[in-house]
């Protein structure tokens, strides 16, 4: 079929929109990598921005050969996917039968958990919380005490929702119990919701510090890469400690600043496009078969 | 009893047993959230009440004494310091700014991801616009003035090199919360775009053919398939994020500030955190932070109440 | 859950508050050591320095082995992040987790002791007072710095700071020779010399003319230029009363006269003579310093040896490394007052405060830790290390100190300042051996510039006295607020137009005062009154 001239002028705005969207999300991207690659010296100038200057390696080496950065990249992999399973799976246990309407008890539930959306107790209460659950300093404080989030569970229940009732009932009427039901219809129906919210799972645990920092914060072994990121860059309340002190300990350089942002940050930016396979039609297989 | 009514309650139980055989799985699938919901976020939330109680270190919330003036002292402290008026108007600005610019950018986003025609190219886009949000607000912060200062900026740095004025992109209140919103958007909306995405991919494709054949234009297309495809997934995302009206965050207002614009950048948030944690009034910020709340849980359930007049579904 | 919780933590208080009582008079301590061993646990600040080992090392080794030796008492460390001191000493406290010896420099210590979070130390000090010699004699009269005049009570003591000098105004000398001028030893001729500065943008940084910065700040204004703004207090108003009164912002923002001062800068402004995105740039940003080892910073006011520390990273080295060798910093003073002295403020002797939580069983021991860490012998080891390995001698017997390799010899701040927190700043026992031992402690840098910095940085310094008279009640909580507002007060009036600068200026002072300076004044105003007299 031979395209319409609109049509086509329709596609060149949009091709347009989007080098645009591209060059604007990309270029602070790269400029943070080119930083990463320029000398001290060119930096201290001010001078970089498309391009490294007078391009130095040194704090890649200084970062890769560190095995503090090494261990805990592998250790925050590791525990990205591990969290993102356990959150999965709480999620789907808790947004499933929510879905019934017959179920008895569902509103309450329901009200139940959105209290907790919006009323939070905060940090002093969380620590103290946890310390009488041995958790202080322990890894687990960065697996479970925020391992459902509510937004996700509320994204993950809609979505099932909208999924046509007319399947489960049939299934139903056929004998078949609920847990037969998720497995064998839900599921594989939901898998571009299941890939969309383990993104937002993983890239949320990738990218937290602030929990490591309030209830981990002496046990170093098991520091997420982004905390150790954050002690490198952070530079705002030192400067008054360091007043105060009358001596002041040497900051990274901003190369080593920006070549730990890379190494932080890159892996987590490969997940999406790997994922993106899984965003296939769902529903449209569904009814097909229907 | 009659002999209906013992068969009416023979049946009613008869029932309840089938019901619970069917589903006693689905409570045993709850059961896991909800007592996760219980230890750790109703228990702290005991804690709430040092809102009403005078803080101290060294008590149980429990065992701290209650506030004046019915334990609303706090409460009143905080409604007569100018400061907090200044912090909740700053608060309702930037995000109803946010809301009314920053809500529908991924939206069209995903409109405009979806109207592209060579797969390979959508790819890379998607990918592209989502690295913003990677950046952590403290990097933003420096990329944000390393463009925007108005005399070694680059953007004024090149606005002189082409013969016009600096802009004064930071130093100007009014200014600066232009600057604030578009870099937040900037961060997000890629990010945001991907629920959208994921939505689309559940539209019926016959639906597109069948409007195609109909001769429909490609904004008629997007105007009565697209967006009504999406339509209960933004419904949902508004009435959460409605109940975010006066929650502030706090990391990119903190980040982006600086002292000439503090009378636009100093959200609740902000004003939380200098008499609360570097503080020492906790019993005062947990009053504002239960004030966000309740607020907040207004909206939602207005904008839920809304949402359910014009027939959707709502969040319960 | 709820009710065992609130019952632990209670017992827990009942417990904690109970023990220091009990303890008062220690029966297990028989001439001058433990009988039985105690333990203590000491806060130990976590740099992320390179190469070092925080919590084991030939420091902490020395450290236990002497406390076991000297009085029988077991030393642990509990290590936590430098940067977050401040929040997490009150979540610490909270939780009843803060080790026994524990320290802060800002944190709301009197706030603390109200909610009985932290012991009262007068009662033991007493007591113990011929054990505890050695930290009485050098503490002098920092140990009754907290004292509360009116019960007697001690919930802190301050650390002695060695070093008093506080900021100094810096200049690129080579600048001044090409322009054939002067050191400034006036004001005026300060201004002349950023005019001339700025007019001679070409001939100083050729192609980089554009870049020229004459004078350079951040947005702490208060610190980046206080030598200029204290030389607008009359010379009669630098006295410790008015100090007490109006001085309690550490940025000498409330004295009678500083209005002047910012007038100056808010004209230094407008001339182009100041950096003019200085109020976007926190003091920690690293473009402003990298202006200065660019080299197209003229001037600046900082920390008396700012361009020197750091050896190979300092403003000073990078500098010459840009510029060439002639390009240097060095300390000048211009900014006479009204009487003709350069009077510039300095450190009082107290540095961190160290106090002991509430939780702390062990209250004599943790005395006796910060008495034997007063002694010479102790603190000269930890501040210098081992000879060869941390310092050598030179020719003339003077002290200089090494970089060491990684490892257990390596300290973790410059002279092991987290350990021996008792002292902040070198102490070799000898005014004259100390200042050359400090000279040569800036690795890269001219000693020479180091001993007329520091030089100058005393020279007609005002180094107020401690004036106790018990908490403020009205600055509880208020510091963040209020230094927020004085920020914004000093920033905007110095980049509003010269005619707008009064009505800007009012307008903040007046938002500063009403939102709880004024109580500060007015209570301190009769404090002081009430305990002195007019």
């Amino acid at each position: 079929m031979i395209k319409a001239k609109s049509s086509k002028i329709g596609d060149g705005i949009v091709v347009f929109l989007c080098v645009l969207l591209i060059l604007l999300c990309f270029l602070p991207v790269w400029n943070v990598f080119v930083r990463s690659l320029s000398s001290p010296q060119s930096l201290i100038k001010n001078d970089v921005y498309l391009w490294p200057k007078e391009i130095d390696f040194t704090a890649y080496s200084l970062v890769l050969k560190d095995s503090k950065y090494n261990w805990s990249l592998a250790w925050t992999a590791m525990l990205t996917v591990g969290c993102t399973v356990l959150s999965m799976t709480m999620t789907i246990l808790c947004a499933y039968p929510l879905i019934f309407d017959k179920l008895k008890g569902r509103k309450i539930i329901n009200s139940f958990i959105l209290i907790t959306m919006y009323f939070s107790a905060g940090t002093i209460p969380n620590y103290l919380l946890f310390k009488d659950l041995g958790l202080i300093n322990s890894p687990f404080v960065l697996a479970i005490p925020f391992t459902l989030s509510v937004f996700n569970m509320i994204i993950m229940r809609t979505f099932l929702q909208n999924i046509p009732e007319s399947l489960r009932e049939s299934a139903e009427i056929d004998g078949a119990n609920p847990v037969r039901i998720l497995i064998s219809i839900y599921l594989p129906l939901s898998t571009s919701v299941i890939a969309t919210l383990s993104l937002f799972y993983a890239v949320g645990r990738w990218n937290g510090y602030s929990d490591a920092l309030f209830f981990m914060p002496q046990n170093k072994t098991y520091y997420p890469i982004q905390l150790l990121l954050y002690f490198i860059i952070q530079s705002k309340e030192s400067v008054e400690a360091a007043t105060q002190e009358g001596f002041s300990t040497p900051g990274a350089s901003d190369a080593i600043k920006a070549a730990a942002v890379m190494f932080a940050t890159i892996p987590i930016l490969m997940v999406y496009p790997w994922l993106q396979r899984y965003f296939i039609t769902g529903v449209t297989l569904g009814a097909m078969k229907g | 009893m009659t002999a209906e009514a013992q068969a009416l309650k023979a049946r009613k139980r008869y029932k309840a047993r089938l019901y619970y055989k069917r589903y006693w799985t689905l409570y045993a699938m709850l059961a896991l959230p909800v007592i996760y919901f219980v230890i750790f976020k109703y228990i702290p939330m005991t804690y709430l009440q040092i809102a009403f109680k005078d803080f101290s270190i060294t008590k149980s919330a429990w065992e701290m004494d209650w506030a004046g003036n019915n334990g609303f002292e706090y409460f009143i402290k905080a409604f007569s310091d100018r400061d907090f008026f200044y912090a909740l108007r700053n608060t309702l600005m930037l995000n109803l700014l946010g809301l009314a610019l920053g809500f529908p950018a991924p939206i069209l986003l995903a409109l405009v991801l979806n109207e592209l025609p060579y797969k390979r190219f959508k790819k890379i886009t998607q990918t592209v616009a989502y690295m913003p949000h990677f950046l952590s607000w403290i990097i933003i912060s420096g990329l944000a003035l390393q463009l925007f200062a108005t005399r070694f900026g680059l953007v004024n740095t090149v606005l002189r090199n082409m013969g016009f004025e600096s802009i004064q992109f930071l130093d100007k209140p009014t200014n600066w919360v232009w600057t604030y919103i578009f870099v937040g958007i900037w961060q997000s909306v890629g990010w945001n775009a991907i629920i959208y995405l994921a939505a689309l991919t559940g539209i019926n494709p016959e639906l597109y053919e069948a409007a195609a054949v109909d001769g429909a234009s490609r904004m008629r297309r997007i105007w009565h398939v697209t967006l009504p495809g999406l339509r209960s997934t933004i419904i949902v995302l508004l009435i959460l994020r409605m109940g975010y009206i006066v929650a502030s965050d706090f990391d990119q207002p903190y980040a982006m500030s600086n002292t000439l614009v503090t009378s636009v950048s100093n959200v609740l948030s902000v004003f939380v955190y200098n008499r609360g944690i570097k503080g020492t009034q906790k019993s005062l910020a947990a009053a504002v932070g239960l004030f966000q709340s309740v607020v907040g849980v207004i909206f939602v359930i207005g904008t839920n109440q809304i949402a359910k007049r014009f027939g959707e579904r709502g969040l319960w | 859950m709820k009710k065992i919780l609130a019952f632990l933590v209670s017992t827990l208080i009942l417990v904690s508050v109970m023990a220091p009582l009990a303890l008062a008079e220690d029966a297990g301590f028989v001439d001058g050591k433990f009988t039985e061993t105690r333990t203590i646990t000491v806060a130990l600040f976590d740099r992320n320095t390179d190469g070092a080992i925080v919590g084991d090392n030939v420091y902490t080794d020395f450290i236990k082995e002497g406390m076991l030796d000297t009085y029988n008492v077991n030393v642990e460390f509990e290590i936590t992040p430098r940067w977050t001191e401040g929040e997490d000493i009150a979540t610490y406290l909270a939780a009843g987790t803060a080790a026994d010896v524990s320290y802060s420099y800002n944190g709301p210590i009197d706030t603390y002791f109200q909610q009985d979070a932290i012991l009262d130390l007068a009662p033991l000090l007493e007591e113990y007072a011929a054990d505890l010699t050695d930290l009485t004699d050098f503490l002098g009269t920092n140990i009754t710095w907290k004292q509360d005049p009116y019960t007697g009570a001690i919930n802190a003591i301050p650390a002695r700071r060695m070093n008093i000098a506080r900021i100094n105004t810096f200049v690129r000398k080579d600048w001044l020779d090409a322009l054939g001028l002067e050191v400034p030893t006036t004001t005026q001729e300060f201004e002349d010399m950023l005019i001339a500065f700025r007019d001679n943008a070409e001939l100083l940084l050729g192609d980089d003319a554009d870049m020229m910065v004459p004078f350079a700040m951040t947005e702490d204004v208060g610190w980046e230029a206080n030598n200029i703004l204290y030389s607008f207090v009359a010379d009669v108003d630098t006295t410790d009363k008015i100090n007490y009164i109006y001085g309690y912002d550490d940025r000498q923002f409330l004295l009678p006269g500083i209005k002047e001062g910012v007038r100056l800068l808010n004209k230094w402004y407008n001339e182009g003579l100041i950096l003019q995105d200085f109020s976007l740039y926190t003091a920690g940003d690293e473009t402003v310093g990298n202006l200065m080892k660019a080299g197209y910073v003229g001037a600046f006011e900082a920390n008396w040896d700012n361009p020197y520390r750091n050896g190979e990273e300092s403003v000073s080295y990078m500098l010459q490394q840009a510029q060439g060798d002639d390009a240097i910093f060095i300390a000048i003073d211009p900014f006479q007052n009204d009487a003709g002295l350069t009077k510039k403020v300095n450190y009082q002797s107290n540095g961190i405060y160290i106090f002991f939580p509430s939780t702390n069983t062990e209250p004599l021991a943790s005395l006796l830790y910060l008495n034997w860490m007063a002694k010479f012998e102790n603190r000269f080891f930890l501040q210098t290390g081992v000879e060869g390995i941390n310092f050598e001698y030179t020719e003339d017997g003077t002290l200089k100190a090494i970089a060491a390799e990684a490892g257990r010899y390596k300290m973790i701040s410059s002279n092991n300042g987290d350990l021996t927190m008792i002292i902040n700043g070198l102490d070799l026992g000898d005014v004259e051996k100390t200042s050359a031992a400090m000279a040569l402690g800036y690795a890269n840098v001219d000693p020479e510039l180091i001993k007329n910095a520091y030089a100058v940085a005393l020279t007609n310094g005002v180094s107020y006295s401690n004036i106790s008279l018990g908490t403020v009640a009205a600055e509880d909580g208020m510091s963040e607020v209020l230094k927020e507002k004085r920020n914004e007060t000093l920033n905007t009036s110095i980049v509003a137009s010269v005619e707008d600068f009064d009505a800007v200026f009012d307008a903040g002072m007046a938002d500063y005062l009403s939102s709880g300076g004024q109580a500060i004044i007015d209570e301190r105003m009769e404090k002081y009154t009430t305990a002195f007299g007019e």
